[in-house]
């Protein structure tokens, strides 16, 4: 399941680091591991190439959340929303381990994400 | 069970006597005097300070004005976290009233999310019981009811009218009789001491077996070093709502009885206070 899964700190060479980076500080094997995302557009918003991610699980949604902005060229003024279970929102500091731990299903975090406010 | 009833009002009108301080390199006009407030245990910062904005901004000028953000000892209060959860975490064992320092500038971006209105807050409230719903039903109750019955979640909340908002929040405390209690627990552990933000996992209220889960098999599970050994003297507390429940009440009750109006235990290891 994981060959197609690209890493998301590799596509991020050439650009500048995302602002919230936990894992820089911790040294702790469980922090380094990482967990497979796999998002998916609503509605009209743009459908990403790589839907597969390898993502730290001490990631936040805020920094997934800019990192799929840049990757679709969002203007800056454009809002983007994560969704999980297609129902919740989670706060924008929230790790992507803890989701995956909890809501995450066959292996992977599934991630709807929208320009516009989908479930409220 | 009027006994339990009684415990969620308790819960619901829980305050911390709090005392406001400008910090010392704002500017202002003349000498801000501090303000005094109660603020309620399970609302957020953001909602119910509005008083203290209005206080402060009497002696400043506009333009010395952004954004209000708070800290405690140089650690600043994230606004999205329950009152009394900060409380508990960084203020348990100090002197009362809580001294919260007050700042208009140098919003800190890296520690605290902004706040531009209430509707974030309220975004973010409803998106909390929302998670707490998918861990404890599958969503399915949350899904059942309208748009009308969420607003009135989230207004009983920001007009503190207990009787409002537990009226639906009381169908989210359900569960079918035969399963015994809620699929997984919504619960997180905040530790001082850690990088981690908070410990977040799956854990049910009963054993495939029929064992009632307490709090101390939670611990034991998901943060052993939160319980002493026998021989030795308690080194860490447990801290909900700010008291220590026993180790040995069910996880289910404390779930139904102690969890904040966002569905979720919200508990706080701390270090405990050396004599």
């Amino acid at each position: 399941m994981s060959d197609n899964a690209e890493s998301l700190t590799e596509t991020q060479k050439d650009e500048p680091s995302t602002p919230q980076q936990p894992t820089e500080d911790s040294g702790t094997a469980d922090e380094k591991k990482k967990i497979d995302v796999l998002l998916k557009a609503v509605g009209d918003t743009p459908i990403m190439k790589t839907k597969k991610w390898s993502v730290e699980k001490g990631r936040t949604v805020q920094s997934l959340s800019q990192f799929i902005s840049r990757f679709l060229k969002m203007e800056a003024n454009e809002q983007l929303f994560i969704y999980v279970n297609q129902s919740f929102s989670p706060s924008p500091d929230q790790e992507v381990g803890v989701l995956f731990e909890c809501f995450g299903s066959d292996g992977k975090l599934v991630l709807h994400y929208c320009k516009s406010q989908a479930w409220g | 069970m009027a006994d339990d009833k009684d415990v969620l009002r308790d819960v619901w009108f829980g305050r911390i006597p709090t005392c406001f301080t400008l910090y010392q390199d704002e500017i202002t006009e003349r000498e801000a005097e501090p303000f005094y407030l109660l603020l309620p245990r399970m609302s957020y910062l953001t909602l119910v300070t509005d008083k203290v904005k209005k206080h402060f901004l009497k002696v400043m000028k506009a333009e010395d004005v952004e954004e209000m953000w708070f800290d405690f000892e140089g650690t600043s209060l994230k606004w999205h976290y329950p009152i009394g959860l900060l409380f508990d975490l960084h203020a348990s064992n100090t002197a009362l009233p809580w001294n919260i320092t007050v700042h208009f500038k140098n919003f800190p971006e890296r520690d605290l999310l902004h706040c531009p209105s209430n509707s974030v807050i309220e975004a973010h409230f409803m998106s909390s019981i929302k998670e707490a719903d998918a861990l404890k039903h599958k969503s399915q109750v949350i899904n059942d009811m309208q748009k009308k019955d969420h607003k009135q979640l989230w207004m009983g909340l920001q007009n503190d009218k207990f009787d409002q908002f537990w009226a639906m929040n009381r169908k989210l405390m359900e569960y079918p009789t035969e399963e015994g209690g809620f699929r997984y627990i919504p619960f997180r552990i905040y530790l001082t001491m850690s990088d981690r933000p908070f410990i977040q996992k799956l854990f049910r209220p009963i054993s495939p077996d029929g064992h009632t889960h307490t709090l101390g098999d939670l611990l034991k599970e998901v943060y052993p070093v939160a319980i002493s050994n026998d021989d030795e003297s308690k080194r860490y507390q447990v801290v909900i709502h700010g008291i220590e429940p026993l180790l040995e009440t069910p996880l289910q009750w404390l779930s139904e009885h102690l969890s904040h109006p966002d569905n979720f235990l919200h508990i706080s290891v701390i270090p405990a206070p050396s004599d």
